[in-house]
């Protein structure tokens, strides 16, 4: 009974319908605007880790940024050109003499090929190598432990990152052999579904990890905004019971346009591709596996945070919580999934190889922030009936109560 | 003896109700060194910063402004004030529109200060974004006379320019770092006719004098 009310409420909410409006927006114009026409395998790109390629595109990239002593790293997703001390200038020289095996002497005449050019209207030049070799036999670890600290001062996200490393220079053409294994591999193992449901996941997965913070702030504050919280608490019913019924409802309600989206996926998908033999449950089970922690979590955050906060504070704290989750995450937006990614990215319909990899990865992630978010709840739960029984009043900066409030 | 009352106005609402609101405001400018590098950029380096941090600010100054009175204790004490609570509004925005210009101009100064090719022009296309993106906030906030419904669209309006970019057109606010012609002035106009749409839904459905 209370869930049916709770589920009401919600649905009668203007946050709700602009969240169905958002997230119908955002399929549209991603998912369904890219699968229209059908998958494209005319040309792509595929990493093969070769360990030489790598060395010499990362050798060649350092070079140049170490003699205009400028690095330009993506910290937190943008531009940023990192302009190195002596000191760490002089560690960089030693790595790269010892990963080309010259002298002191030696290794300022190698500086002196590259081949200077200016960019703009800066008056600094930037330099370009094309091809200077790594010394023969050197190992690839010792490589990466280089790269590694290379990348540790300069603070993150520069070209020298391991995941940078792979995504950015070990890239290549697929022959059209690959590419039609590809293309067997979509038809025949993922059955057309499979493949379109992890591009589905991957878009749905971004505006899972931030929208519905804004349904759940909105009703976790709702009562204190029509002065009700006080009418609510001398109810009979346990904080347990109305914390977790109020949250089952918000996510029941807000996966249903999921739901909806997928039943418009998997008939484009159907469209599209009429006459294979496609995997009629793929578009319902891996979406629903992949993409319910996701609003698990931002709805139990969002609970929580305005519960013992404020609904602003709710939302400030998912935002950063998504901008870190996409914005500043890995380069390699498929084939890399870490066993903490709230946001799981595998941005293509094809590279089910890919995917497999990281398949263990993939689960782990899964069932780490379901975990999470029952946690979160509890908490939520000891936090209002803190409230409830008078016990806690919340934690505000500015009001009563307030820990910035200035005394009379 | 009115331009007092005003000022006293003024001062009080920003005292209890906003300075939060411009110190996250501050705070946003303060992290744009941290995330972007803000030295020797060209001029489409340069529209970078100044087209993404900028309408987080006026998001934050903007979308918030009719959220004192959200509280039904305070709007009942609120309605028994003889002072116009459009005019109240009204110097609110005015306010909220100085201090997103002083903050666009601070970021402005310190990147031409850090040789970037940054124009008085570039500053008031930021200028018009972040108020564009506000005002959207504003204006669903006051419809819907929820708060947490203003940040939602802005916030999401925000997002949606961060992935779709040239495919909104000249409603895009990144339109200096995506070459898009025109789209300032949209801006522009946009952020005028939603908040003075905001107002007059207030003034027509809400009843507000």
């Amino acid at each position: 009974m209370l869930f049916r009310l709770e589920c009401k409420k919600i649905v009668r909410s203007a946050a709700f319908l602009i969240y169905c409006v958002i997230s119908v927006l955002f399929i549209a114009t991603n998912y369904y605007s890219d699968c229209k026409g059908g998958v494209y395998f005319g040309e792509g790109t595929k990493i093969v880790e070769d360990h030489e390629l790598i060395m010499y595109g990362a050798l060649n990239s350092l070079m140049g940024e170490y003699a205009a002593n400028k690095y330009v790293c993506y910290p937190f997703g943008y531009y940023k050109a990192v302009h190195l001390k002596e000191k760490d200038q002089q560690k960089i020289a030693g790595y790269l003499r010892e990963m080309t095996g010259t002298d002191e002497k030696e290794f300022e005449e190698l500086l002196s090929t590259g081949e200077k050019y200016y960019v703009g209207m800066s008056d600094k030049p930037v330099y370009g190598f094309h091809d200077v070799r790594m010394t023969e036999g050197f190992s690839y670890d010792r490589f990466l432990e280089i790269m590694t600290d290379t990348d540790d001062m300069l603070g993150g996200g520069s070209d020298y990152a391991p995941d940078s490393l792979l995504a950015l220079y070990s890239g290549v053409d697929m022959t059209d052999e690959e590419l039609k294994e590809e293309y067997r591999a979509f038809i025949e193992d993922d059955k057309v579904t499979g493949g379109l449901a992890r591009l589905f996941c991957d878009y749905v997965g971004i505006d899972l990890a931030i929208l519905p913070v804004f349904v759940a702030a909105w009703l976790t504050s709702a009562d204190r905004k029509r002065r009700m919280h006080e009418l609510v608490y001398t109810r009979k019913i346990s904080s347990a019971k109305l914390v977790f019924t109020r949250y089952a409802a918000l996510v029941f309600t807000m996966f249903i346009p999921v739901v909806l989206e997928m039943i418009v996926a998997l008939i484009q998908a159907v469209v599209e591709y009429n006459g294979e033999s496609l995997d009629m449950t793929a578009m319902f089970t891996l979406p629903t596996f992949w993409l319910l922690p996701n609003l698990l979590f931002t709805t139990a955050a969002g609970v929580l945070i305005t519960e013992v906060f404020s609904a602003p504070a709710a939302i400030f704290a998912q935002v950063v919580i998504w901008f870190k989750a996409t914005i500043t995450a890995s380069r390699m937006l498929s084939g890399k999934i870490g066993r903490f990614d709230l946001v799981c990215r595998h941005n293509s319909p094809t590279d089910r190889s890919a995917f497999l990899m990281n398949h263990d990865n993939f689960i782990f992630s899964r069932i780490f922030w379901t975990v999470i978010s029952l946690v979160l709840v509890v908490l939520a739960v000891y936090a209002y009936d803190a409230k409830r029984g008078g016990r806690f009043n919340g934690i505000r900066l500015f009001g009563k109560g307030g820990l910035l409030r200035r005394k009379a | 003896m009115a331009s007092g009352c005003l000022a006293r106005v003024v001062s009080s609402d920003v005292r209890h109700n906003f300075l939060i609101h411009y110190l996250a405001a501050a705070a946003v400018l303060l992290m744009t060194p941290v995330i972007f590098g803000l030295a020797e950029l060209d001029r489409s380096m340069a529209a970078l910063p100044l087209e993404t941090m900028p309408p987080l600010m006026g998001l934050i100054l903007l979308t918030p402004l009719l959220s004192p009175e959200q509280n039904e204790g305070i709007l009942d004490t609120v309605r028994s004030k003889k002072m116009s609570r459009q005019l109240v509004t009204g110097l609110r925005v005015l306010c909220s529109l100085a201090v997103l210009a002083i903050l666009i101009a601070a970021l402005g100064g310190y990147m031409k200060y850090n040789s970037c090719d940054v124009t008085l022009g570039m500053c008031a296309g930021a200028f018009a974004g972040a108020a564009a993106l506000g005002a959207l906030g504003f204006f669903s906030s006051a419809v819907t006379d929820n708060v947490i419904v203003g940040y939602m669209v802005s916030v999401m309006y925000f997002f949606m320019n961060l992935f779709l970019k040239n495919k909104l057109g000249r409603f895009c606010l990144m339109s200096m770092s995506c070459n898009i012609k025109g789209s300032k002035p949209v801006l522009a106009a946009a952020a005028l006719v939603l908040i003075a749409a905001a107002m007059l839904f207030r003034r027509i459905f809400r009843n507000e004098q």
